[in-house]
């Protein structure tokens, strides 16, 4: 009975060729994340446009321009006849930096008065510009160090390297955070509109008839099934994505899936919540959307959280998508220690709770004053045919 | 003409100020985001990261390199380890953020004459840290280096220490960061988000207030004002002034007060501001209003916007260049104002652009809102005499 009860309503809300619902639980959040790992496919900055003002026409200007010239990092686009010029190509955004060789560079710098080579890059593109600095810095110090002293090696190397993403590239940086910033967004606006349609279209008397007269019913045949379709969806763009990185180990695999699981529900839940406390839709979704969009710009992956204020570093540990990203990161790391990731996860299992508690009881008042209102406009109708 | 005109406006202005949905986007989230998205990088630079040194050498080189290290501003030397175990497990329990291992005999190798290399680790999953640590741990070491080479050079070629300075390296460099001199995040990421935020929210909105089409279900109380029942053009245009001259409002403030609040840099002459707010309003408008008729529900286009909004961020070229994306990806950010609007507003407004530098972005941003207009107007008519039965708009 209750099964069958639950079964049927399920069926009303997920398989009633709802559009809108196929697209915001299906559609959006696959389509929204491939569409995402595919702008970063190329994974590594490279062919960076820069300038160069040659003020020097020397054999060791034309040198240095090759030498910059080979490196896939940056791509020369112009040979600027002064400052100005390359000035206003940075402003007008064709390139990203420009050098300057200054006059008698080769003259002087055989004369061992180490001409400074001037290197402007712009502000307003951090990550470019960041590359670019380092490469010419890199290729600048190389050709330099052939001059005088070619014979003899540097006394110290120094290798960089990023643990769990051995390339540095951007799908490990940011895509993956990015691909759970969109589920976290996803789980919060379904939520709202799983919980808010009945409402809107005056359909809660029929849903709760669906579900044998049952709240409860109706409640689990609300959450489940989107909760389990978005958290399958997460984990397959987030496998997708990781393809990429080092491959993560059974346990590990277990803990970022329980995670991913708990922050869905997490987030569906508070999506609830929204529809409880607003008791309409389009003030659930908005509502999702303020706290659920910039989400990601709190969870500290692009910005450290202990480099934000403290008010903000409260905010963003009420945000489940922090921690998710806190055990995925710690996944990155291989099997050293997964004691951080446990106090996390704690902490999501009890968010996950909380807003679904939460959800449940608000949900449970709204639909027994929507069944008060659509039994009432009924009555109102029947009167109006009689009469 | 005008009259009829500024009274849609005037009509649609309190509509936005009186239904909540309208509020919640056209106005609340506007100043919302203003405040909350700069506040996480108010400090706008990552100082004091929690690091280790790995010290396996042991020697008074090896400690000159801990103690440089511990001098960096960028980064904080926690603990100095003797196994790189140690160290490995303190950045799983989060305690640091990456660390250095200085090699064995590294002071015996250098002294004579051996190339000894030193690993830098840092966290896989934030950038910001790779750069940071990456950056002090590694001056660190080639400053090292560099003293010794000196030595080298000074001993070998039997020059002074300056001329060996200058044999070491004889070109130097010298990196000046245009337009953000203080290297700030915020100054770079804000900015270039406020125009989203502002495009974003204004489509939304548009939709949500069904654009321009006649009889909006959702007013059923002024079905019959007269209002509702201009011709297609005056509701068209006279909704748009609504929208326009609101969000002119929006532009100035940010300009005005959320600029010099945190401190942005605020170069933007006056020319090119008013014709940038011209064009990329007109052109985000005529793009909502072209929207706002393909939806049947006023909350479709809410859901549908929320879930591009990471998307039309990366697109809008100022994190992760277009060259670097597919070209189909390039083509279909062509579609989106704030593709051409980002890198305007920052030429303009960070830059100090005049008129001509970013006249190529603008004649851009001008033909979309014509073709918009055009789209636009066309779908209003189209949908003033369709009959449709669901939905709410």
């Amino acid at each position: 009975m209750v099964l069958n009860g639950l079964l049927k309503t399920v069926q009303k809300i997920y398989l009633n060729h709802n559009i809108v619902l196929l697209m915001i639980l299906v559609v959006l959040p696959i389509g929204v994340s491939l569409f995402t790992m595919g702008m970063f496919s190329s994974q590594i900055v490279q062919h960076v446009p820069i300038g160069i003002v040659k003020q020097d026409n020397s054999r060791l200007a034309d040198r240095l321009e090759s030498k910059l010239r080979s490196s896939p990092v940056l791509n020369i686009k112009t040979i600027c006849s002064d400052m100005g010029e390359c000035e206003h190509a940075v402003v007008r955004g064709e390139i990203q930096a420009f050098l300057v060789f200054p006059n008698d560079m080769e003259r002087r710098a055989l004369r061992l008065e180490a001409p400074v080579i001037p290197v402007y890059s712009s502000g307003q593109n951090y990550l470019t510009n960041m590359f670019a600095t380092k490469e010419i810095r890199s290729v600048l110090a190389a050709a330099g160090s052939e001059m005088f002293t070619a014979q003899m090696e540097d006394p110290v190397k120094v290798q960089i390297h990023s643990v769990g993403n051995l390339k540095s590239n951007y799908q490990g940086f940011l895509v993956l955070g990015l691909v759970t910033a969109i589920f976290h967004l996803a789980a919060m606006i379904v939520g709202a509109y799983v919980a808010s349609f009945p409402l809107r279209d005056h359909r809660v008397k029929e849903m709760i008839g669906y579900a044998g007269g049952s709240r409860l019913t109706l409640w689990v045949a609300s959450v489940f099934p989107m909760n389990i379709v978005l958290w399958l969806e997460s984990l397959g763009c987030y496998a997708y994505c990781h393809r990429l990185l080092a491959p993560l180990s059974f346990e590990e695999f277990v803990m970022t899936a329980a995670a991913q699981l708990f922050m869905i529900a997490a987030c569906s839940g508070a999506g609830i919540v929204f529809v409880g406390v607003f008791g309409l839709m389009r003030m659930a979704t908005g509502a999702a959307g303020i706290i659920g969009s910039p989400a990601f710009a709190f969870a500290g992956q692009t910005f450290p959280v202990m480099a934000m204020p403290f008010a903000v570093r409260c905010f963003a540990f009420i945000l489940p998508l922090t921690h998710v990203l806190m055990i995925q990161s710690t996944m990155m790391l291989g099997d050293v220690d997964m004691n951080p990731a446990w106090h996390s996860m704690e902490i999501l299992i009890a968010m996950a709770i909380f807003w679904n508690i939460l959800g449940a009881f608000l949900m449970s008042m709204r639909w027994k004053q929507h069944v008060r209102l659509e039994t009432k406009r009924e009555e109102t109708a029947k009167l109006e045919a009689q009469a | 003409m005008i009259k009829r005109l500024l009274k849609v406006a005037f009509a649609e202005w309190k509509l936005i100020y009186t239904d909540p949905a309208a509020v919640l986007l056209l106005v609340v989230a506007g100043l919302i985001y203003a405040f909350y998205y700069p506040v996480p990088y108010i400090y706008q630079t990552v100082s004091k990261v929690p690091v280790a040194v790995v010290d396996l050498d042991n020697t008074a080189m090896s400690r000159d390199l801990t103690r440089m290290a511990s001098a960096a501003q960028q980064i904080e030397v926690k603990s100095i380890y003797t196994d790189m175990k140690e160290a490995e497990a303190a950045m799983a329990r989060d305690e640091i953020y990456g660390f250095m291992v200085i090699p064995e005999n590294m002071e015996k190798d250098i002294r004579g004459k051996h190339q000894v290399t030193v690993n830098i680790f840092t966290h896989g999953a934030y950038v910001m840290f790779h750069g940071a640590i990456g950056t002090a741990f590694s001056t660190c070491a080639l400053t090292v280096g560099a003293t010794n080479k000196v030595k080298q050079i000074a001993l070998s070629k039997k020059v002074p220490s300056a001329k060996a300075i200058a044999m070491r390296d004889p070109i130097p460099i010298s990196i000046q960061t245009l337009y953000n001199s203080t290297g700030g995040y915020a100054n770079y990421v804000v900015p270039s988000v406020l125009v989203v935020i502002l495009q974003q929210s204004l489509i939304i909105g548009i939709c949500v207030l069904g654009g321009s089409r006649a009889h909006r279900r959702f007013r059923k109380k002024m079905r019959d004002s007269p209002v509702e029942n201009e011709t297609a053009e005056y509701r068209y245009f006279g909704r748009s002034l609504a929208f326009f001259v609101h969000y002119c409002s929006f532009i100035l403030f940010y300009h005005c007060i959320v600029y010099n609040i945190f401190d942005f840099p605020r170069r933007g002459e006056l020319l090119p501001m008013v014709v940038f707010s011209i064009v990329f309003l007109s052109s985000v408008i005529n793009f909502g209003m072209v929207i706002s008729q393909i939806f049947l529900r006023r909350e479709t286009s809410m859901q549908l916007f929320l879930y591009m909004s990471i998307p039309v961020l990366f697109l809008a070229n100022f994190s992760w260049p277009a060259y670097l994306m597919p070209q189909w990806m390039t083509a279909i950010s062509y579609i989106l104002p704030s593709t051409f609007a980002v890198p305007a507003w920052l030429s303009i407004e960070q830059m100090g652009a005049d008129i001509y530098d970013v006249a190529p972005k603008l004649y851009q941003l001008a033909v979309q809102a014509i073709i918009y207009l055009i789209l636009g107007l066309l779908l209003t008519h189209v949908r003033d005499k369709a009959k449709i039965n669901a939905g709410d708009m």
